[in-house]
């Protein structure tokens, strides 16, 4: 009996760290290969302290998370800046160095560890109850796995692992919706890293064990395989992997007899080409993320349909109709001449190496006015949108808007003072639905602060509720509200461009620069796009497109400045521009 | 302990160690630069085909066939060589049947797809080898009939005649990529597929084949330095993790898209200080001397990119091109 309680106590403990693992790989997005030396600081901090000072279980397991929380929180830093491969090394190294730490220690016992934890005289103890049989265990570990779920998922289901979600995807994207992606992965790195440690410390607990093998990387690619088997993003399947890939031990080795080292060896060949097979059939997991368990055994035809819907290409309808294109041009001039400055950029400079990109750019976007960018390729213009907005930080010069300087603020800065900016190349969140695009540019929810989620549920629930309408009703706005549940990887291109301007919209900016809103799609969807941004700018809002159709600007712009290599060479009305015949060479080429 | 106090001689015999060890270290650094470099496959089970070479040959060589002349096994060169060409086989038959069809499937996350599904062959192989052959080391050389183990000594420093054999194969061979790389039609075509494979395939490369000759060369580097390994200590199921990670830190220290014989100095160096490092510190600090130098290097390639970096790069490359 205390053998099938041990296999539970085992599935139980590998299902915590799953969990936690699962926050920072399936929904950050963050693919760390050293989750057991987070654990290792958990049980190594626990072994010690119990062993040596007899200090309380519970203290000593709170100090390990502390260490670890830190610890996480300096690799985040690093991890912060690296790509996926290089973040794979860094955590494989990671995981050897601070073993390799550890067993030069001579007070954590060296190469041997420290391997008499829970014996007398310092028997583990949980509030004067002894842990000596499995069944001892179960208990409190149990009590573990329910406050690491309930962690993880009040982080992953929620705004805040939305936002996860969208760092996974798109960090950038992530970015310029105003979201501070730098604090919140540091936030999860921290978070999931003493989560880790406090599951190392029942690890080490139970075993009596806290040894440099038994936190070596084999442990960590045991828990990495249980994500990547109950499918990322999805705490449900990890905990069921955990059971399934912890069970194949009782069933080689008392169902099926055979002896110990054998069946140890025949457990990881089935892992290994279990995860073989796994990713050339379900790349996404047993479970893919989304899906609930239910609709693995029994698909449901109404999920099903709605997956399917977007072979309709229905192009949307409209809320207000300019009379637009008809405006006559000196009319526009006037409004533009008499709209007051909301962003001014005075003498801003870029250069990359010897390139110069951006040369003394001085001007000006009015309230409630379209200012267009135009200009032959190479220009500088999308360079213009990187400068502004601090992607890309300006050599000299300076950006205020309203009058106050924000020229140092970088992308997600820039976007919370209110000037947000929608790319050329879309940059939606592929495995995310429509609804939650738009979800992205909803500013100031509650749910995406940590504090709130586990201090003040109602209010969480509250603005989630606020979050949804607002952005069911921009998802409405640009027409695409019957989508509201298709991933966006599902939709054409001129459907990904109303999406993205629905996200850009639902911050409610009062500067939006839109790059190429209507490049690449058929005629049809231009007029639509026209009548979108002319009915945004009737709201008072300030735009600022950069666009290579001359019919999209002619119709949209009140004014106009002409970039060429990077300098700004002339402004006025769109007519003006075309009237000089320079200009139109630079732009047409000699024809 | 200071490094006066440690004579000349010993300073002498670690450099020479480290120089035959590095060889070793820069020739694995080396195939798997050109694997991750070209392909972009994070291909983890490459310690497996290390592993795999080194007992390939070592039951070709005891073994030998069933029947016929080889029934006695096979002189230990020809062994060695049926055995690399076979595991480079095995390499080829890894991306040509698990690493591009998955990839093919998983789209835009193909590389976390390629790297668990090679984390699976890696540990399932390590393990089938543990089962076919048994989980304890095994003497590749102590039966008398194969090269004679020699130990020549100049000036006090000692080394072995394999070590020397085993640094001429190593440098040969990476000198010859070298040329291939520079001078060949074949080069220059897996340098056009490095930089960009799909504009690669656009002026007629066949990028799936240029791949399957990197995974070939690769794995023939890593067999190569297996079978020398082999030969001079003992081959055991484990054999491969340590010097393949050690390989992946350097073919990332000397950067993936670098030429071999950059790999290859960086594997000489990173020897170099393992062994210069034991003058100072416990041996079981040297193991982790590696780590921290791979740590440091990617915490200061950290700090000088901004957060996100290539991403960033990236919009800046498009407005060049396209804006």
């Amino acid at each position: 009996m205390q053998i099938w309680v041990n296999y539970l106590d085992q599935i139980l403990i590998y299902g915590a760290l799953a969990l936690s693992l699962n926050l920072l790989l399936g929904y950050a997005g963050q693919v760390s290969v050293a989750h057991a030396a987070f654990g290792a600081i958990g049980g190594y901090t626990m072994g010690y302290m119990v062993t040596t000072y007899n200090t309380n279980l519970m203290i000593t397991m709170l100090v390990g998370m502390v260490f670890a929380f830190i610890a996480g929180g300096l690799i985040a830093l690093v991890a912060i800046r690296l790509t996926t491969d290089y973040l794979i090394l860094l955590t494989l190294a990671w995981g050897y160095v601070l073993i390799g730490v550890f067993s030069t220690i001579p007070a954590l016992g060296g190469s041997f560890g420290i391997i008499s934890i829970n014996s007398e005289p310092h028997k583990l103890r949980f509030f004067g109850w002894t842990m000596n049989r499995p069944s001892d265990w179960l208990i409190p570990i149990i009590i573990m796995v329910a406050i690491t779920l309930f962690i993880v998922w009040r982080l992953g289901e929620s705004a805040y692992g939305r936002t996860l979600k969208g760092i996974r995807e798109d960090p950038i994207a992530t970015q310029s919706t105003g979201k501070n992606t730098f604090v919140m992965l540091v936030a999860v790195f921290a978070i999931t890293s003493s989560l880790a440690a406090l599951a190392g410390a029942f690890t080490a607990g139970w075993l009596g064990l806290a040894t440099p093998p038994v936190f070596g990387f084999n442990f960590s690619l045991t828990i990495f395989a249980i994500v990547i088997f109950g499918g990322m993003a999805n705490f449900k399947g990890s905990l069921i992997a955990a059971f399934v890939l912890t069970g194949l031990d009782p069933i080689l080795r008392r169902v099926i007899k055979m002896d110990q080292e054998k069946a140890f060896l025949i457990q990881i060949i089935i892992y290994g080409l279990l995860l073989v097979i796994l990713m050339a059939l379900r790349p996404q997991g047993i479970i893919p993320e989304g899906r609930t368990l239910r609709s693995f055994f029994v698909r449901n035809k109404d999920q099903a349909r709605t997956e399917m819907a977007p072979a309709s290409d229905s192009s949307p309808t409209f809320v207000t109709r300019s009379s637009g294109g008809e405006t006559d041009q000196a009319k526009r001039h006037e409004k533009w001449a008499n709209a007051e400055i909301v962003l001014e950029a005075r003498g801003i400079s870029k250069s990359f190496g010897g390139i110069i990109a951006a040369e003394d750019l001085d001007f000006v976007l009015k309230k409630g006015t379209i200012t267009a960018l135009v200009g032959p390729n190479g220009a500088g213009k999308t360079t213009v949108f990187n400068l502004l907005t601090g992607a890309i930080p300006p050599d000299r010069g300076t950006v205020s808007l309203r009058g106050k300087d924000i020229t140092g603020k970088n992308l997600d800065g820039s976007a919370r003072e209110g000037l947000i900016r929608s790319f050329q190349d879309v940059r939606l969140f592929q495995r995310l639905s429509c609804l939650d695009n738009v979800k992205f540019g909803v500013q100031g929810q509650h749910g995406e602060k940590i504090r709130n989620l586990f201090s003040a549920p109602g209010k969480v629930r509250a603005s989630d509720r606020m979050t949804h309408e607002k952005a069911m009703e921009w998802l409405s706005f640009v027409g695409m509200q019957d989508f509201a549940h298709v991933p966006t990887a599902a939709l054409s291109y001129g459907q990904t461009k109303l999406i993205s301007l629905a996200r850009v919209l639902a911050t409610e900016a009062e500067v939006i620069l839109l790059d190429e809103p209507a490049s690449g799609i058929d005629t049809k969807w231009v007029d639509s796009m026209l009548d979108l941004i002319h009915a945004i700018s009737e709201q008072g809002r300030t735009v600022c497109i950069v666009e290579h159709n001359l019919r999209v600007v002619t119709d949209l712009a009140d004014h106009a400045y002409f970039m060429e290599l990077g300098r700004i060479t002339a402004e006025g009305t769109v007519d003006q521009l075309t009237s000089s015949p320079r200009l139109a060479q630079a732009y047409f080429g000699t024809v | 302990m200071l490094a006066v106090t440690i004579g000349r001689e010993i300073f002498a015999q670690l450099t020479v160690n480290g120089i035959f060890r590095g060889a070793s270290y820069g020739l694995i650094g080396a195939g798997f630069a050109l694997i991750l470099g070209v392909t972009g496959r994070f291909h983890f089970a490459y310690g497996f085909t290390y592993t795999l070479a080194a007992y390939m040959a070592y039951t070709l060589h005891f073994r030998g066939t069933p029947f016929g002349p080889f029934s006695d096994g096979f002189p230990f060169i020809i062994a060695g060589i049926i055995a690399v060409l076979l595991v480079s086989g095995v390499g080829v038959g890894i991306e040509r049947f698990v690493y591009r069809p998955i990839a093919k499937g998983a789209g835009a996350t193909a590389l976390l797809a390629v790297f668990v599904a090679a984390l699976g062959i890696g540990i399932a192989g390590q393990s089938l080898i543990a089962l076919l052959w048994g989980q304890q080391s095994q003497g590749f050389y102590d039966q008398g009939r194969i090269v004679k183990k020699e130990a020549w000594s100049i000036w006090k420093v000692t080394f072995e005649n394999l070590d020397v054999y085993q640094l001429i194969t190593s440098t040969t061979l990476i000198f010859v990529f070298a040329a291939v790389l520079k001078y060949t039609s074949l080069g220059r075509q897996l340098k056009a597929t490095r930089v960009n494979p799909d504009l690669a395939t656009v002026i007629g490369i066949n990028a799936n084949k240029m791949y399957l000759i990197c995974f070939g060369i690769g794995t023939f580097f890593a067999g190569v330095a297996a079978f020398w390994y082999g030969l001079q200590f003992t081959v055991n199921p484990d054999m491969g993790s340590r010097p393949v990670i050690t390989a992946f830190v350097v073919a990332f220290l000397a950067g993936t898209a670098s030429s071999p014989i950059k790999v290859f100095f960086t594997g000489i160096a990173i020897a170099l200080l393992e062994q210069w490092s034991s003058m100072f510190i416990s041996t079981r600090w040297t193991q982790t001397a590696v780590f921290i130098v791979l740590f440091i290097y990617l915490i200061s390639r950290s700090f000088s990119t901004t957060a996100f970096g290539r991403k960033v790069k990236r919009i800046v490359t498009f407005q060049g091109v396209r804006a």
